[in-house]
């Protein structure tokens, strides 16, 4: 059951009054969050650059380890903030949190693209792609006390599991086929991704 | 009675979240969460720990894109909100995975606003493959939002003119509404003043002293109002003889036969303008006015005197 403020009450709840850099999107609470989507949907376009403030790094990054060139993830940015604009209506709150929503928006949409060029990702958990990541982060993670930066990530899950996670997420494989590029079987698989997304959700402060 | 244990470790679970299911399968995964309080909490588990790891890759994008990106999505929703593109029957199958959320509205709703995203983009992006039927069809779809966005143009027009005429309408009620703030105030303080005054002139603690003219100014006269229990002193003028310049009239108090500096009258007590409070006065026995350079001197000049009553 979704719970709305109306228009003005909904800006004022608005994330407007948060600095940005403050709040990862994953925890922004509840009652911003619809108020922003409130504001989406009646085709608020300073809404919409508040969206990009606040979402465009998560998607952004997702976006870039699909899709490497700058360029192209630029594009898929850009193509990604037009769909969920016009996708609002569709947009449910009751079946989960928007940035589930609009982070899987923008993968589909870069997974579409490589898979339009027959390009399909390798096993990519090499420590390299982490840390050029990790460099161009915005901030780190010790600023950003709410935010589980790369390098707990790489704490708290084995490389194995990584590595299927990203063939998973990035990679746009399905478990069979990451049981098959891996040579592993299928149970190891589908165990591994389980544990590894679990040992995540822990993460969350 | 189904084993959800099972099924949470059958992997549907995690195909889900990573988007590998099509839509009917995500409906089935959705129907079975809501049935099942152990498989809800399993799911929005795996869909958290996703949401981490999505999360822990972000970049802020560089600066640049910032514009560029940004300018163009603004620029092309504005495009299509005045073309006012009507989602036509979805002609491009919705082939390429749907980029449907991982946790989908019901299904009818997902499929309209799965094809509505279709259509608006690309009748922006006129470079785009038209996914319209015929070329006749696209150029009149073309025509169609040429003509709308030339009408919203001169809709524009029109407004903004209108705009501006309130705003400056606005800036110049604003303007009197300060003028008349000012004036507000001004009053007021001459209200007070006034309310003072009659306080004074209407408490049983003043006494009236009597300044009647000297010799030598027979028609001036002036009336103190004095409180001998507080000190106060009020002068009130009811005519006095304007004075040279680098003159100014001054008020003594006479006490134990000496005369005592009671202070200088300003301008407007001069020409009769309301009271003027003067120095405290301990006891006197009468009060008189000299004429001295102004500022005051500090004995009087007897020779001027102008006014004098006794208390």
């Amino acid at each position: 059951m979704r719970c709305l403020a109306p228009g003005r009450a909904a800006r004022l709840l608005s994330l407007h009054f948060l600095p940005v850099s403050d709040l990862s999107p994953i925890s922004v609470p509840t009652a911003a969050e619809a108020a922003l989507v409130e504001r989406l949907r009646a085709r608020d376009e300073s809404a919409m650059t508040e969206f990009y403030d606040r979402y465009s790094a998560a998607l952004y990054g997702v976006i870039q380890r699909i899709v490497p060139d700058e360029d192209d993830a630029a594009d898929v940015l850009q193509e990604a903030l037009v769909k969920i604009w016009h996708s609002m209506t569709g947009y449910d709150a009751s079946r989960g949190r928007l940035f589930t929503w609009v982070v899987n928006i923008s993968r589909n949409l870069a997974i579409d693209k490589i898979r339009s060029r027959q390009h399909r990702v390798g096993t990519r958990t090499d420590s390299l792609d982490d840390s050029l990541t990790a460099q161009r982060q915005a901030a780190p993670d010790s600023f950003r006390p709410d935010h589980v930066g790369l390098r707990e990530i790489t704490e708290k899950l084995i490389p194995e599991q990584r590595q299927v996670i990203d063939l998973l997420y990035f990679g746009g494989f399905t478990q069979s086929e990451a049981a098959e590029e891996l040579n592993l079987p299928l149970g190891t698989v589908k165990t591994r991704a389980r544990t590894a997304l679990k040992v995540l959700a822990k993460l969350i402060r | 009675m189904e084993n959800y244990q099972s099924y949470i470790e059958s992997g549907q679970l995690e195909a889900y979240a990573f988007g590998e299911l099509d839509a009917a399968a995500r409906a089935e995964v959705e129907a079975v969460a809501a049935r099942s309080p152990e498989v809800r909490a399993e799911l929005d588990e795996l869909l958290a720990g996703l949401g981490v790891y999505a999360q822990a890759h972000a970049i802020a994008p560089p600066a640049a894109l910032r514009e560029r990106v940004l300018g163009r999505v603004l620029a092309e929703i504005r495009a299509d909100q005045s073309a006012r593109a009507p989602s036509a029957a979805p002609v491009e199958p919705v082939a390429a995975p749907e980029a449907a959320p991982v946790v989908p509205p019901p299904t009818p709703t997902m499929r309209v606003s799965a094809s509505n995203p279709q259509n608006a983009p690309t009748i922006a992006a006129a470079s785009a493959a038209g996914p319209y039927a015929g070329q006749a069809q696209r150029s009149g779809w073309a025509i169609a939002a040429s003509v709308a966005l030339l009408l919203s143009l001169v809709g524009n027009v029109l407004f903004y003119n209108r705009w501006q005429q309130a705003s400056s309408a606005l800036v110049a009620v604003q303007s009197s509404q300060d003028r008349l703030a000012q004036t507000t105030q001004v009053m007021e303080r001459r209200l007070s003043g006034s309310e003072q005054q009659l306080r004074v002139l209407r408490s049983p603690d003043f006494r009236p002293v009597l300044l009647a003219g000297t010799k030598t100014h027979p028609e001036a006269r002036a009336r103190v109002l004095y409180d001998p229990a507080a000190h106060r002193v009020f002068l009130d003028v009811a005519r006095l003889p304007a004075l040279p310049a680098g003159h100014q009239y001054q008020l003594w108090a006479i006490v134990a036969g000496k005369p005592v500096d009671a202070g200088m009258l300003t301008a407007a007590t001069t020409t009769g303008t309301g009271l003027q409070q003067m120095k405290d006065i301990g006891s006197a026995q009468a009060f008189a006015m000299t004429i001295e350079p102004t500022g005051g001197s500090l004995n009087p000049t007897m020779s001027t005197m102008t006014v004098i009553g006794n208390t």
